[in-house]
């Protein structure tokens, strides 16, 4: 007992009461941790190289997290019965077969258009390679629009390549991570993407509404030639997207008095959020490898060939020498020199195809 | 060495069943939410974390909450700190009144709970909205609504977080 008294005087407080620094000098310390750490990520690019490391750290959690979904779906598919997989094949049939005359034309076409490029010494037009990706899972913050596709760096991906689905433009990927990469939708806030109209040609604009999934066209005038129903096209000014994908149908436009400017509301073409299925097509080539190996590729990542129109929106041009002599940033401004060089053409080179 | 006569002041928490908790709810925020289930979704990290600190204080502080939330930031894709803060923010209000809290009955607990988790949402909003982030309007803060419901579920399965009686 007497052991005891002096164990006292030697015992230090409690666990209850011993816990190091005041809550409010870590409070302090961890908050500006947090803010330099905000600041530098969101105005420095020192942080993107180590958020791609920790990605693959946190892909194994992902696999785990994504299995119960995937086990799902697998045994849904498993169990599909005879008869739905019967009719889905023959309905695949027909829409191939529809598609293949058109794609025979273009096929055709393309080769004499390059051709009359060629005579008129204008700068061929981009090609364009395109890869097949799934949608791993939506974005997690409430706030953006953003998907997540498991195609990433390892497979060639590159920030900034267009995002399409079988019906048009859904967005852009903004980050890319080794095995997957971010996509923006065409609705979130922050994207724009520049679009021309494709009655008449007008170029714009279109910035992502962000709340209700349309997309707006503003600064136009008042008395604009732009009526409901109008089809946006991408212009393929900007060097990231191909030329020519359906990206919006406009569906309603107000005039106010007291506003110069027309309030237009379009709503997109692609499947913004119904799809798994995504196509991703970058124009400038991918960064250290030979062509035939992404082609390869591509044919082994198209196993499931659920999305069926995506050929229609994917004009694969194939691969001419003109293009692999001309150097990057030649291909990325071509539209300039093919308008300089041939004055006497309507402004708008691709007017013939 | 002698070791300070535990107690039962506190519950006695191995560091790893801390850990495993919060990976567990790591990854339920890493399951494939989408549309509606989104904007429903609770922060089961925070929830987890607020669950250790009034249980384990000595185990689970603010530093722990902090280098979560970074996690959490690579996971949702946001700009880096912006959860760390939140969580650091939402823990200090839970780590000051800690010793109160644990003597709270469980309905005062849960109004608490929803309290913190508000607190994090409005630190999370405020960050966003100086990045330029359109706000949600109230549907926002949904998640603070689900969360507690969670507290709740969890309280009625057995976790408490009450200091344990004395008569052990």
């Amino acid at each position: 007992m007497a052991g005891y008294h002096q164990n006292l005087d030697q015992q230090q407080a409690p666990a209850f009461f011993a816990r190091g620094p005041s809550p409010l000098a870590r409070l302090a310390f961890f908050s500006a941790l947090s803010l330099a750490l905000m600041a530098t990520d969101s105005r420095l690019q020192y942080l993107s190289s180590l958020r791609e490391q920790l990605m693959i750290v946190l892909q194994p959690l992902q696999l785990i997290a994504n299995a119960p979904s995937m086990l799902y779906e697998s045994t849904n598919e498993y169990f599909s019965t005879h008869h739905r997989l019967l009719s889905e094949n023959q309905l695949l049939r027909k829409q191939a077969l529809a598609q293949a005359i058109p794609l025979q034309k273009m096929k055709a076409l393309e080769l004499e258009n390059s051709n009359l490029r060629q005579l008129l010494d204008a700068n061929q037009s981009l090609e364009e390679f395109s890869q097949l990706g799934e949608i791993l899972h939506v974005g997690r913050d409430p706030f953006t629009k953003k998907i997540i596709v498991n195609r990433g760096s390892v497979h060639h991906v590159m920030d900034g390549a267009a995002v399409v689905d079988a019906k048009g433009v859904i967005g852009q990927v903004t980050r890319t991570y080794p095995v997957s990469s971010e996509v923006t939708l065409i609705t979130d806030k922050s994207l724009t993407i520049p679009i021309q109209i494709e009655r008449n040609g007008l170029r714009a604009i279109a910035f992502g509404h962000g709340r209700d999934n349309t997309l707006d066209l503003p600064f136009l005038p008042a008395n604009v030639d732009i009526k409901p129903g109008d089809k946006l096209i991408t212009s393929g000014i900007d060097g990231i997207y191909p030329k020519g994908l359906a990206v919006a149908t406009v569906t309603d436009i107000q005039t106010t008095q007291d506003s110069p400017f027309a309030r237009i509301v379009c709503v997109p073409t692609g499947g913004i959020e119904n799809h798994k299925q995504v196509l991703l097509v970058s124009i400038s080539p991918p960064r250290s490898t030979t062509r035939p190996s992404i082609s390869s590729k591509q044919s082994t990542s198209s196993q499931q060939p659920v999305n069926t129109g995506a050929n229609n929106a994917k004009p694969k041009a194939t691969s001419s020498g003109v293009m692999n002599e001309s150097n990057q940033l030649k291909k990325i401004t071509n539209e300039v020199p093919a308008a300089t060089v041939a004055p006497s053409t309507p402004n708008k080179p691709h007017a013939q195809d | 060495m002698l070791l300070a006569p535990q107690t039962n002041l506190m519950h006695k928490t191995k560091l790893q069943t801390i850990y495993l908790s919060l990976l567990v709810a790591f990854i339920c925020l890493l399951l494939p939410w989408s549309g509606f289930a989104l904007k429903l979704r609770p922060d089961f990290v925070l929830l987890v974390i607020i669950f250790w600190i009034l249980r384990a204080p000595n185990r689970c502080n603010i530093g722990t909450a902090w280098f979560i939330g970074l996690w959490v930031d690579l996971a949702t894709g946001g700009v880096f700190g912006q959860h760390a803060l939140a969580y650091t923010v939402t823990t200090f209000v839970a780590v000051i009144y800690q010793r109160r809290l644990v003597l709270f009955s469980n309905s005062q607990q849960l109004v608490y709970v929803l309290l913190l988790l508000i607190i994090s949402q409005l630190t999370l909003l405020t960050v966003k909205t100086f990045e330029g982030n359109e706000s949600l309007g109230w549907a926002y803060f949904l998640p603070s609504i689900t969360g507690v419901i969670l507290w709740q579920i969890a309280v009625a399965l057995g976790l408490n977080t009450s200091r344990p009686s004395r008569s052990k």
